[in-house]
């Protein structure tokens, strides 16, 4: 590499390091855009959004994987500025990414909907900056819409949040008004970073993936020291020690660089097999001349949810097996160890940070791995407690012990914006889920922010999709683990024509248990196909049935006419419902398609 | 070689609401350019010995007495008829009369198709068939055909089973020695599909279709017609030898357009373009589509589910490993295994589809 293609290391007082947060749609991709292309970063205006890189980030339209972008700006007073903006994961799956690229910034653009107002996730990720000790700037987007009331959401963010809303800059990210305003806001109100280039290395990771050639990819924020190729680095957590092969920047294109700095942020490669010794938030800190101490706010990454991953067909396994070694590679919170099911046959119990999280897991090994999978019912993680003391995480209903006494679960603090017209049914939902009201606040006129505690069992599922429908798609919520507490729970078991089958087994709150098996054998009669006998499906309580239904048997499936032309053509009929057969699997001798096993966590409730 | 012939005519008076086989309506100058035609793919693939004819269509009794000489001539000048051959037509009761009973006759015809459907007028029209009930018993009066077949549509919107009662007692007392009974199905694309799609019309409910399947196998059971296939009655020895060659894998050869034929392991369509066939044949072309080599997985899947169809079953003596595969379905008593046949019960024959991808699934079969 030869040495002047390498970009120049930058002036400490001239960086700026920010993130843009936003409750999801009110239009961070688009003023992230506006501001790559104001400074120069992005170059013809069709380029739809860099930032979201994955397939499935951009058909959600949300940003999965958070990434940073180094941008030249020359402001007002006429000096030159290396802007890195640091994009920030937007699903409440991926709070803790969020906080540690929060940490690694100084400033942040919190961006408000014009017409929407604050929501929760505005409301959470504002929080999370000033936690971070952020500089927080207002930033209230889509001006141009007709329904826009930017002075009404200016008074909705001073009364909510500890900022300063006078100071907020009116954007319209769609024809780029306002672009320059943030920038200038950027340069003057966000503090430069502080620390030493010649003190020990501390450098903050914030995120990480897997290159094929280059091993793992290490995004950074140095905050003291300097790193360089060659310099041996060791990262904290493990205790690992490697040497940098290369360091850069992001332009948004990889680019090479001498060295990262005290306040720079940018890419770390070391040939680094292993992408889970990169975790997020963990320090990366110089071999031979360690710091003292890491960076803070450190944690392990737990998985929040629990499914198992079972091949459709058994001969899939070791493919399975494989792919999900390779997507581990890039994703270090997806967790997972083989386990073996009754009803299933071989496979895998995995961890996920979220249901958003496991969804993208299972359609990136169905999609770009070629298998058909069976999920099975998700689960939290419970801690029981035996009476001689021993404690046991237990993460798959299979391993529930009725002689457990003492029960945990993992409890959460959600945060929910609602218009006050149907805060109601909002309260209902949350009561019957069990939750703790913590606070009732008007924000505005006629807006409400709750704030509950409620096991994290009962949002799981589908708390979100019923929070959305009763109120017609204003309600928002976020939400953020609280630990663990004492719970009353038992294990639900679900028969299959006389047989349980473990794949379908939950743990359930005990009085919602009775509740929760009619619900269940009533879903799954509505998803199992009808099949060539009756299928009888049972809810049962330590062996005693509460709850019975039934499939009745098909009885005509039959083709009328066949003769000399159709055989072709009814050979072709038969595969495609033989086809269709492969999508389902078999347990004892009942094909149970792959809904079937998350439609166990459908309430009608 | 094959020793079957079909013969594909297109032609209808007006096309059926819920029929899907290939048909145009009867124009006189068009047929005649398709028979010229027919003649000549006749004695281009002519050369075998067959011991089964079925002309069929469409209605294949819109011709002439003169065009049915025609095609039998040609017939007898290029294929060796085997004595004692099964030659069927197919035909309509609105378009069969005396004169061309007794020509057909002539012609060697011993077996005439009759399409009935139903006794009941409310029920034809439903159907959008174009006689009543009263040509249909007349057309069954020909004393002249010894083998006389009819054909019954059931599982009609709207239809009781006093009707099916009704429809069969009518049926066996015009004392024909074949029955086909065929659930009526919605295939795509027809304007009863649509009506039952939009709503328009209703399904009948399952439980009545078979009570009917049912009713229909005891009905004729009674009266000496046995149940030989899913949907077809016979008295003995007069199970339709060319159809039981379909379901066996025999060979056969179809001319005509649309028509298929299966010979040395390929399966082969004709264009189903009645202008396209004219046009190819008249350039001295073969008017085939396309044609499939049939591998060793599709014929053990079509021994399976053309097998099944019959009532007597598979002979396993050389396919051991579908009565070990059927172990299950057994115990389930949707199959049988008895005098090295595999066959399915009746709660079996209703659900053979269902019953031939479980076979295939345990055979390991795409």
């Amino acid at each position: 590499m030869k040495k002047e293609s390498r970009t120049k290391t930058s002036k400490g007082k001239n960086i700026r390091n920010f993130s843009i947060v936003a409750h999801i749609d009110h239009g961070k991709s688009t003023l992230a855009d506006r501001i790559l292309e104001y400074t120069g970063a992005l170059k013809g205006k069709n380029r739809a959004q860099v930032l979201d890189t994955m397939d499935l980030e951009r058909e959600r339209g949300i940003t999965i994987k958070a990434s940073a972008v180094r941008l030249n700006y020359r402001a007002r007073d006429g000096e030159d500025y290396v802007l890195n903006l640091i994009d920030t994961p937007g699903h409440v799956d991926f709070t803790y990414e969020v906080s540690r690229s929060l940490a690694s910034c100084e400033g942040a653009l919190l961006v408000v909907d014009a017409a929407q107002g604050l929501e929760a996730q505005s409301f959470a990720s504002a929080y999370l900056a000033i936690d971070n000790d952020l500089e927080i700037i207002p930033v209230i987007n889509k001006i141009d819409l007709p329904a826009a009331d930017p002075e009404g959401v200016r008074a909705q963010i001073g009364e909510a949040l500890p900022v300063d809303a006078d100071e907020a800059i009116l954007t319209s990210a769609k024809d780029g008004t306002g672009t320059e305003e943030v920038l200038e806001a950027i340069v003057k109100k966000v503090p430069p970073p502080v620390g030493s280039s010649r003190a020990p290395l501390k450098a903050l990771i914030f995120d990480s993936w897997f290159d094929n050639y280059r091993g793992a990819v290490v995004l950074v924020r140095v905050f003291e020291g300097t790193v360089r190729p060659g310099t041996k680095i060791r990262f904290m957590d493990s205790g690992r020690d490697f040497e940098v092969t290369d360091t850069g920047v992001f332009t948004p294109e990889m680019k090479p660089a001498a060295g990262l700095r005290a306040g720079e942020v940018g890419y770390i490669t070391a040939s680094i097999k292993d992408v889970s010794l990169t975790s997020i938030g963990d320090t990366i800190t110089g071999a031979s001349r360690p710091a003292p101490e890491p960076c803070k706010g450190y944690k392990k990454i737990k998985p929040m949810v629990f499914s198992g991953l079972y091949p459709i067909e058994m001969n899939q396994y070791e493919a399975l097996k494989d792919a999900m070694e390779k997507l581990r590679l890039n994703d270090a919170s997806f967790v997972y160890e083989p386990e073996s099911s009754a009803a299933l046959g071989f496979g895998f119990r995995c961890g996920f940070l979220g249901l958003l999280h496991m969804e993208i897991v299972r359609e990136r090994l169905e999609r770009e791995f070629g298998l058909a999978l069976i999920n099975t019912t998700p689960t939290v993680s419970y801690l029981a407690k035996d009476q001689k003391g021993g404690v046991k995480t237990i993460h798959n209903p299979s391993e529930w012990d009725p002689k457990y006494k003492q029960l945990e679960e993992p409890y959460v603090k959600v945060v929910i914006f609602v218009p006050d017209k149907f805060v109601g049914q909002v309260l209902d939902l949350c009561q019957q889920r069990m939750g703790t009201q913590k606070e009732f606040n008007y924000i505005g006129n006629d807006r409400i922010m709750l704030v509950y505690e409620m096991p994290l069992s009962e949002i799981l599922w589908d708390f979100y999709d019923r929070l959305k429908s009763f109120t017609k798609g204003y309600a928002s919520m976020d939400y953020e683990p609280l630990g663990m507490r004492e719970a009353d729970l038992v294990k639900l078991d679900i028969l299959i024509n006389g047989k349980p089958v473990d794949a379908l087994s939950l743990i359930v709150h005990k009085d919602k248990a009775y509740y929760r098996g009619r619900q269940v054998v009533e879903s799954l009669r509505g998803v199992i196909p009808r099949q060539m006998f009756e299928v009888v499906i049972q809810a049962a309580l330590g062996g005693k049935i509460i709850a019975r239904e039934s499939i009745r048997a098909m009885r005509k499936d039959v083709t009328a006419k066949c003769y000399g032309g159709d055989i072709t053509r009814k050979r072709k009929l038969l595969e495609k419902q033989r086809e269709g057969k492969k999508k389902m699997k078999r347990v004892g001798k009942v094909d149970i398609p792959q809904e079937a096993f998350l439609s166990v966590m459908k309430t009608t409730g | 070689m094959a020793s079957s012939l079909y013969i594909h005519i297109p032609f209808c008076l007006t096309k059926c609401d819920y029929c899907d086989f290939l048909s145009v309506p009867f124009d006189e100058a068009v047929a005649k350019r398709y028979l010229k035609a027919l003649k000549r793919e006749i004695r281009l693939r002519g050369g075998r010995t067959l011991k089964t004819v079925y002309i069929g269509g469409g209605t294949p009794t819109m011709l002439s007495p003169e065009a049915f000489e025609d095609i039998f001539k040609t017939i007898r000048d290029y294929f060796e008829l085997s004595p004692g051959a099964e030659i069927t037509v197919e035909a309509n009761p609105g378009t069969l009369d005396r004169k061309k009973t007794g020509a057909l006759v002539g012609l060697g015809v011993n077996r005439l198709s009759i399409g009935v459907q139903s006794f009941s007028d409310a029920e034809l029209r439903m159907l959008g068939r174009c006689h009543t009930a009263r040509e249909a018993l007349r057309a069954l009066k020909s004393p002249a055909v010894p083998n006389i077949s009819l054909d019954l549509i059931y599982g009609i919107p709207g239809q009781t089973m006093k009707s099916w009662r009704q429809t069969l007692k009518r049926a066996i007392e015009a004392g024909p020695m074949h029955v086909s009974a065929y659930e009526l199905t919605a295939e795509a694309d027809t304007p009863f599909y649509e009506a039952l799609i939009e709503g328009r019309l209703d399904s009948p409910p399952e439980a009545l279709v078979v009570e009917m399947f049912e009713y229909a196998i005891e009905a004729f059971g009674e009266n000496g017609l046995h149940h030989y296939e899913i949907s077809n009655f016979a008295h003995h020895g007069f199970e339709c030898r060319h159809n039981l060659n379909y379901w066996r894998r025999g060979e056969y050869l179809g001319l005509g357009a649309g028509a298929h034929s299966f010979e040395d392991s390929r399966r082969s369509k004709n264009t189903g373009y009645v202008f396209k066939y004219i046009e190819m044949l008249s350039k001295g072309a073969l008017p085939v589509e396309e044609s499939v080599g049939v591998s060793a997985e599709d014929e053990i899947k079509e021994i399976t589910f053309l097998g099944l169809r019959m009532t007597r079953g598979i002979n396993i003596k050389k396919m051991g490993f579908l009565a070990k595969a059927a172990g299950e379905l057994i115990e389930d008593g949707l199959m049988l295994l008895e005098d090295e046949h595999l066959r399915l019960t009746r709660r079996g024959l209703l659900l053979s589809n269902a019953v031939a991808v479980s076979l295939f699934e345990k055979l390991e079969l795409g």
